[in-house]
């Protein structure tokens, strides 16, 4: 465990950041004396955070949005692992199956988004399923990247104690071997599918953060939709610290 | 010092005949080990020394059952090799370790897998690490160690499965010159008191003669033998010994001739001096 005292001095360059954003932000507002439906000073941005928090409103949007992104990168993880794994083990396979990734990966998950609401509705699986396309390529790659870059004496030291079978050689291996780049498209995965969630909201959602920056514009409160903006941003932030952590963990320590 | 009894579980290695030719994709096939025969005693410590590219890693390839000969065979104990296997212990030259997990459960990773439970392998491991001097490091991460630590660890894990051959690929051969003493001195200790049939690939004349009981000479490539020297000195060996000494000369006699010719096929100039 980190000492409070390095964790202060890795959270302080976000406090310089907030600071710095806040001041511009204010100077933007006093010199262009910007209407408050356009862009409200950071006061009022503030009364409109602690009064969501207040209600618990904010929680709801950010509560519906996290467990939309956390179901659909969990399902899209017990996909891509496993396809993952089978590409970077048998080359045949990745040859049979690459060109097809590759074809779909350059299409913004955004791109997707007609078509689930086609498809699905304005429902719950529409936005698990953009999600899901938006998480899906971040941990095939890395989980394929993974096992081909497992060090080929580590597999020969496996084969000569007693991993005989492809199946022990895979668990007992590769497997682990693999483990920390997995994990790093797993922390990957997770950023492109936050920001992937919001645009799926911003279409059609009844609840969410998404919702709550769309609505906002609707009904000209610009300060809720500044709200919306930094619960993204502050989130983000914070999942992808409680990922460093666990990278840490398996990563062996350089 | 007397040496010991070899015990029912090392067997012995015979190689008949045995060529590798490797044919890369779209090249010339390229003879990499010339049609050899050899057989070693069990409990036997074999030193396999030659210039670069000479096979001789692949020999010990094929006796560990990575790569197949395109000749003749090879038997450990009578049976022949037909794939890896943990009987066939190996020490790599850059280690192995398994970086995910600790130093105890490296040393016991190849006993479990020959399905001995968790308190008996840990046993065995913390005796093994303890001769080679880490009892102490059994739950320290395998990054935290330096280099000739690794190697030890390396090699009680090899030794603690009780293969009935040991084959080191240049084990020391990244190691500093003085950690590389101390390992040679360990590798002896434990291999004394566990005989092992190894065969022992290095550059080092020195560290063939110091180790073992039999040096083979392979010439430039195509390898094959080009001298068997048996060592007759007993443990430990003094290097600075005229019977040592003597050693060395014989070997880098047969030595430099193939040197020489290497050196040649690389494009030098005129005679090779050492």
């Amino acid at each position: 465990m980190k000492p409070p005292a390095k964790t202060a001095a890795s959270i302080l360059p976000y406090l310089w950041a907030a600071i710095f954003i806040v001041v511009v932000w204010q100077l933007v507002v006093v010199f262009t004396k910007a209407h408050v439906a356009l862009l409200p000073p950071p006061l009022l941005a503030a009364e409109t955070f602690a009064h969501l928090v207040a209600t618990g409103e904010l929680f709801v949007h950010v509560g519906a949005s996290l467990g939309r992104v956390v179901s659909a990168w969990v399902l899209s993880a017990l996909v891509a692992i496993p396809l993952g794994l089978a590409m970077g083990r048998w080359r045949r396979f990745e040859h049979l199956v690459d060109p097809v990734i590759e074809l779909f990966r350059p299409i913004s998950p955004l791109a997707w988004i007609p078509l689930a609401i086609l498809w699905f509705g304005i429902g719950e699986t529409g936005k698990i399923f953009i999600i899901f396309i938006a998480t899906f390529f971040p941990i095939l790659l890395n989980t394929v990247s993974g096992v081909k870059g497992v060090d080929p004496v580590l597999i020969r030291a496996g084969q000569v104690l007693g991993c005989e079978t492809d199946q022990a050689l895979f668990r007992k291996v590769i497997l682990p071997a693999a483990m920390p780049t997995i994990v790093v498209g797993l922390r990957i995965s997770f950023g492109t599918g936050w920001a992937a969630i919001i645009a799926a909201e911003l279409v059609a959602a009844q609840v969410g953060l998404g919702y709550l920056i769309a609505d906002g514009m609707e009904i000209l409160r610009s300060d809720l939709v500044l709200v919306g903006m930094v619960a993204i941003g502050i989130l983000g932030v914070a999942i992808d610290a409680v990922f460093r952590i666990v990278n840490d963990r398996y990563s062996w320590g350089g | 010092m007397t040496e010991t009894t070899v015990p029912m579980n090392t067997k012995g290695i015979s190689i008949h005949e045995l060529g590798v030719t490797f044919t890369p994709e779209g090249s010339e096939p390229v003879e990499a080990l010339r049609p050899t025969s050899m057989e070693i005693e069990p409990g036997e410590f074999i030193a396999l020394v030659g210039p670069s590219g000479c096979g001789k890693s692949t020999l010990l390839n094929v006796l560990a059952g990575f790569i197949k000969p395109s000749v003749g065979r090879a038997l450990v104990g009578g049976d022949p090799i037909t794939k890896p296997n943990i009987d066939h212990g190996m020490v790599f030259q850059d280690y192995a370790l398994f970086p995910w997990l600790n130093v105890i459960d490296n040393v016991a990773f190849g006993l479990e897998r020959q399905g001995m439970a968790l308190a008996e392998r840990h046993d065995r491991a913390r005796e093994f690490l303890e001769m080679v001097g880490l009892k102490d490091f059994a739950d320290k991460r395998v990054n935290e160690l330096s280099g000739g630590m690794k190697q030890r660890v390396a090699i009680a894990r090899v030794f603690a499965t009780d293969p009935s051959i040991i084959l080191m690929d240049e084990p020391f051969g990244a190691l500093d010159a003085l950690t590389r003493r101390f390992l040679q001195h360990q590798l002896l200790d434990i291999w004394q008191r566990n005989r092992k049939t190894v065969v022992f690939v290095t550059h080092s004349v020195q560290e063939a003669i110091y180790l073992a009981s039999r040096v083979i000479v392979m010439t430039a490539r195509p390898g094959r033998v080009k001298l068997d020297q048996t060592v007759d000195l007993a443990h430990p060996r003094d290097f600075a010994s005229a019977e040592f000494r003597e050693y060395e000369k014989i070997i880098y006699d047969q030595l430099d001739e193939e040197l020489a010719k290497t050196f040649k096929l690389e494009g030098g100039q005129g005679m090779f001096h050492d």
